[in-house]
């Protein structure tokens, strides 16, 4: 079952149109990455799920109904920017949070997810005395604390050292694991090929890439040798068949155009230079959110 | 409901738990009746400084009596009968011949006098002052001094010098003082209300007298208590709603509520901060003045009004205000639209005086019925003693409850609008545009 159903939706600012003729429905349970560059519409798009903004066109479901007032309890909620009352204290503010949005005494679910995000110490303390991580974390316990069926988080690794950003992975990983769907809109490519069962990515206002992480690889094919060589980037230039080298220093990625053999462009570098290893695979998201948003697809687009 | 209820809950924690608040409901009222009690205060706190007066009598038939006048004054006036305590300055004067030739160049040498403090000030009476003709320059009285606007000495003189000129006409026209002893007995004009018929008893009450404290004071108090819980309670929606959009809580609460439930929750929290506080003054003013003695001029009557109108007029101005909060994205634009959104509290304030001294004049009935200000002015109409046709206070009210659907529809539609909205400044053309269309 769908617990999202968008059905052509177009959302316009003045002159400018936000969302163009969306459609997208998401599976009960899954985890689902939105990604797409700055401006390109995630934010609204997740705005009118939460029915924050109105849609000019089109139909949005969410449980089977259509969207009607701000959400219903069942829906948890993270804004990309965070916002925290700053003279309020961390349990106030989430208690405060928790029992807007389900009405119920939320006080041991506080307490839980403190403990669990580490942030117990801190239970009394006002917000403006946490650092930019902690009140993120915080933030995410308020979406997480009425205990929705559906969590939308709006870019919540942004910012996070490492070890923070694992623990709320692994939170996240924990509630899909419970039966909750999860949507989140991320810039980090490698977190949504880890995490998300679906990957949708919009550009400018349209969709772009709708599937799972293999069905958008298989539309790519094995187009990508990723190597690394004795003399790095230097010797991989001019090669016959290669039409695009990503140099991330220590390895590189060549994309090949589709008539070319792989084996005749390794060929043809062992001739220059040691390969000290290669492996022949499908483009990383990163490498396909670049094809598409990247300066070489603008041009295209803009020409 | 749940919800609205919810949010106004944490509004009203956050405002009355502030040491501010605490400070503000005690420094408000000290603050605006404190010049008043500051003058009931220090009313008796006189400069006992004995004062010196010359006077250049021209007319040559005033300043004898004034020198008697004021030493049967210093006799009786000055001490305390019971303490024997000095309580006023004695009058000394001292009679100084008219400089026919030069008049001017005597008046500046007795300013120098009033300057170097040997004189306190001088007076010159006009030669025709007995029989006063045409020319207004021969029976002047002129009296000189450093602030002679406000001068204790200058009021006392009006009498002594006018009952010694009405005894001397008497005494021309050749009619005997003594055969009208109480010819100078001055009575003074006291104000009642008007007579009543109890409603229960049938009986014919009394009228009673009337005061300035209960003809002025009451109905300005109810009114400065009025602007005191709009400013408390509806005011501070501009600001908070603004840092809650700029601070992005906002998006988070509208994760949970829709934008009218937003708003209405903020004006409910601001509904309770100033019931609170009315709560505080209206039944500490009515414990305090019965504890005074002065239980009788406790306009009862009025509460429910002053109630009635003053959450109409928080939900009405606080609408409007919480939703030009909405508009403006930084403190700098709050400020700015701070004082044009407080015209409605603040133009009743420029009229006080003219509607309480004619309260049932067409100027104060008029202004009274406009729905916005109509909490202030009805109220302050209401409390004087002549009160207002009945049906006035019900339209005021009707007319209140009319304007306060209206802004609260229209905030409504431009805080769901503006909420959300960074980076557009609260331009007119965009408030009216967002309230007309959603």
């Amino acid at each position: 079952m769908a617990v999202i159903e968008l059905e052509n939706v177009t959302k316009t600012f003045g002159s400018t149109i936000a969302v163009n003729d969306l459609s997208l429905s998401v599976p009960q349970g899954s985890i689902y990455g939105f990604i797409g560059p700055n401006g390109s519409g995630k934010t609204t798009t997740l705005r009118m799920i939460m029915n924050i903004f109105y849609p000019d066109k089109g139909s949005i479901r969410v449980f089977g109904e259509e969207v009607h007032g701000a959400c219903t309890y069942r829906i948890g909620y993270l804004p990309e920017e965070r916002g925290l009352y700053k003279n309020m204290k961390v349990r106030e503010v989430l208690k405060f949070y928790g029992g807007l949005k389900s009405g119920k005494d939320v006080s041991s679910e506080v307490e839980r997810w403190l403990e669990r995000l580490d942030l117990s110490d801190w239970a009394n303390k006002k917000v403006h005395s946490l650092s930019k991580g902690m009140s993120q974390k915080v933030q995410f316990i308020a979406s997480v604390v009425s205990q929705p069926e559906l969590l939308i988080l709006d870019e919540p690794f942004t910012g996070l050292d490492p070890v923070n950003a694992d623990i709320l992975r692994t939170a996240v990983l924990d509630l899909q694991s419970k039966g909750t769907t999860v949507i989140f809109s991320t810039h980090d490519m490698s977190v949504a090929e880890r995490m998300c069962d679906f990957i949708f990515m919009i550009f400018k206002g349209r969709k772009v890439l709708n599937g799972t992480l293999a069905s958008i690889q298989d539309e790519y094919g094995y187009d990508t040798i990723r190597i690394r060589t004795g003399d790095g980037a230097s010797v991989l230039k001019d090669l016959r068949g290669v039409e695009k080298i990503n140099d991330f220093g220590q390895v590189q990625e060549l994309r090949i155009t589709r008539d070319c053999d792989p084996h005749q462009v390794l060929t043809e570098i062992m001739k220059k230079t040691r390969i000290n290893s290669f492996e022949i695979s499908k483009p990383s998201l990163h490498d396909i959110f670049l094809r598409i948003a990247g300066p070489e697809a603008r041009e295209v687009n803009d020409a | 409901m749940r919800k609205v209820i919810w949010l106004a809950r944490r509004e009203y924690k956050a405002a009355v738990r502030t040491k501010g608040f605490i400070i503000g409901l005690v420094l408000a009222p000290i603050l605006m009746g404190g010049s008043a009690i500051g003058m009931a205060l220090f009313k008796d706190r006189v400069d006992t400084t004995d004062q010196r007066l010359a006077i250049v009598d021209r007319s040559g038939l005033v300043a004898e009596a004034l020198v008697e006048a004021a030493e049967e004054r210093n006799a009786t006036n000055v001490f305390d009968k019971e303490t024997g305590e000095k309580i006023r300055p004695a009058y000394e004067i001292e009679i100084v011949e008219p400089d026919a030739a030069n008049p001017m160049a005597q008046r500046l040498e007795l300013s120098n006098g009033v300057r170097d403090g040997q004189l306190h000030a001088f007076v010159e009476i006009g030669p025709s002052v007995l029989h006063p003709g045409e020319d207004p320059e021969g029976y002047r009285i002129a009296y000189y001094s450093k602030n002679a606007a406000l001068d204790d000495l200058r009021r006392w003189l009006v009498r002594p010098i006018n009952n010694n000129l009405r005894r001397q006409r008497l005494a021309g026209a050749g009619i005997d003082e003594s055969a009208v002893k109480d010819l100078f007995t001055w009575v003074d004009v006291e104000g009642f209300g008007l007579v009543a018929v109890d409603p229960e008893t049938g009986e014919v009450l009394d009228a009673r007298q009337s005061h300035e404290g209960e003809a002025v004071g009451i109905p300005l108090i109810m009114t400065m208590l009025m602007f005191l819980m709009i400013m408390m309670g509806a005011v501070p929606l501009l600001q908070s709603v603004m840092e809650e959009k700029s601070q992005r809580i906002a998006e988070v609460l509208l994760g949970s509520i829709k934008p009218f439930q937003f708003m209405m929750g903020k004006l409910l929290g601001g509904v309770a901060v100033s019931l609170t506080s009315a709560a505080v003054y209206v039944i500490g003013g009515i414990i305090a003045l019965r504890h005074m003695g002065l239980g009788e001029y406790i306009p009862y009557h009025l509460i429910p009004w002053f109630f009635a109108f003053m959450l109409l007029a928080i939900v009405m101005i606080g609408s409007m205000l919480a939703a030009l909060g909405a508009t403006c994205n930084d403190t700098k634009e709050a400020q700015s639209l701070t004082l044009p959104a407080m015209l409605p509290v603040l133009l009743p304030m420029f009229v006080l005086v003219p509607v309480v001294e004619a309260p049932l004049a067409p100027f104060a009935t008029g202004l009274s019925l406009f729905p916005l200000f109509t909490p202030m002015l009805m109220l302050l109409r209401l409390s004087t003693p002549a009160g207002v046709p009945v049906w006035q206070p019900w339209i005021g009210l009707v007319g209140i409850l009319l304007f306060t659907l209206f802004f609260v529809w229209a905030g409504g539609r431009i805080f769901r609008v503006a909420i959300l909205m960074q980076g557009t400044p609260p331009r007119l053309s965009n408030i009216l545009r967002w309230a007309l269309r959603g």
